[in-house]
């Protein structure tokens, strides 16, 4: 078995997220992982799943938001994130 | 009706590193909960050893010799990344076997109607020349030969609930039609294989179940695949691949059964018992490493062995 990444899941890029999640669906679907670990794969697999739809859903927002603008006013200016500017 | 019992403490005597899941506490935990007043009444017998030739109805000779060959004078051996032994796996694993053959001629011998055997080292896992994932010998494949070999048992239903596929008695009844495996089990999970398309020769149910299923997605693939398949197979003897792992509680798994669900599958599997196979059903434990889970799941499948099935 690979060595676990030193990142937490929760600072991870999607990219870095997605590549780990496919290796452990890999080593699962083919039985490459001891019966005593397999139950820590598959959750540290869980979590790199639930994080990468966390910044799908976050990267889904902001898409949504340009589409609006384009069809409602088209400023262009509005910053993306003008919602979230702290002030 | 009788319900039987084979126990031992010679299963302590397999050993295996600390901290390891497969553990002696595993039976020292199931001995002691069978020990209480509720379980009174239970027939008890000792396992007995086996020949080579019992091994080999599953298993290749060469495997044999180099299981006996492997087992180390003192300390501990390691065969796969999860499989270990200890200077008497051999004679512990081989009981484990020879529990089976001592519940299989009670049940046809009239001296019980169903069985239990407390063993370890599992077996589920083991292949004809392989051994993996705890197990050693193919407890269960070679419970059900011996029944058709000695007890005139023409078919044979091997049900695995157990949340680990047991790829190994898969892999040895593969091709062979007098025996029907059927699982459930989780998938994704160790050791991969368990799909529904494996099938075999028509002889092979498997029903996985997703991560975080509990009772109802349990109960409904026993209701929908493997009481029907069981059912239509009309088996002389049920043989139970009783693994108490997908419990909630346990750490290996990522099911969520309790223990009365165990109860419900045990008392539907007597009912097709008592259709096809006189009652005839020999129950053996494989994996279950939360004490209190196994203790309890023990409980209350033996509890359900023990009564009166409705159709009886």
């Amino acid at each position: 078995m690979a060595d676990r990444p030193s990142v937490p899941v929760t600072e991870m890029t999607f990219e870095q997220a997605l590549k780990e999640l496919e290796s452990i669906v890999q080593e699962l679907e083919a039985g490459k992982v001891d019966l005593e670990k397999s139950i820590e794969r598959y959750e540290r697999g869980e979590a790199l799943k639930s994080h990468c739809e966390r910044l799908l859903k976050e990267a889904e927002g902001r898409v949504e938001r340009i589409r609006l603008n384009a069809g409602g006013k088209p400023t262009g200016t509005e910053p993306l994130d003008g919602d979230d500017a702290p002030f | 009706m009788t319900t039987l019992l084979v126990a031992d403490a010679l299963f302590l005597e397999h050993l295996t590193p600390t901290g390891h899941p497969e553990r002696p506490d595993r039976i020292r935990t199931v001995n002691r909960v069978l020990s209480q007043p509720d379980f009174a009444a239970l027939a008890r017998a000792r396992p007995r050893g086996v020949d080579d030739a019992v091994l080999e109805t599953a298993h290749d000779p060469a495997y044999v010799a180099a299981i006996r060959a492997a087992v180390p004078e003192d300390g501990i051996a390691q065969l796969d990344a999860d499989t270990w032994l200890s200077p008497r796996s051999f004679d512990v694993a081989g009981h484990a076997v020879g529990a089976g053959l001592v519940a299989v001629d009670a049940v046809f011998g009239g001296e019980a109607t169903n069985a239990f055997c407390a063993v370890r080292p599992p077996g589920h896992h083991a292949e004809a020349d392989r051994a993996m994932g705890f197990c050693l010998f193919a407890n269960a494949v070679i419970a059900a030969r011996y029944a058709q070999a000695a007890e005139g048992a023409e078919r044979v239903a091997i049900v695995d609930w157990d949340v680990h596929h047991g790829n190994g008695t898969q892999a040895i009844v593969w091709n062979d039609p007098t025996i029907l495996y059927a699982s459930t089990h989780q998938m994704p999970l160790y050791p991969g294989t368990g799909a529904a398309g494996e099938t075999g020769v028509g002889n092979i149910v498997n029903a996985p179940l997703d991560p975080g299923d509990g009772g109802v997605e349990f109960m409904d693939a026993f209701e929908r695949r493997i009481l029907p398949a069981v059912d239509a197979f009309r088996p002389d003897l049920i043989v139970i691949s009783a693994g108490f792992d997908a419990h909630w509680r346990d750490p290996l798994g990522g099911l969520n059964l309790n223990e009365e669900d165990f109860a419900w599958a045990t008392r539907r599997l007597m009912e097709i018992a008592d259709r096809h196979a006189g009652g005839r059903v020999v129950s053996l434990l494989e994996g279950g490493y939360d004490l209190r889970g196994l203790g309890d799941s023990v409980a209350a499948h033996v509890a359900a062995l023990m009564s009166a099935s409705p159709t009886a």
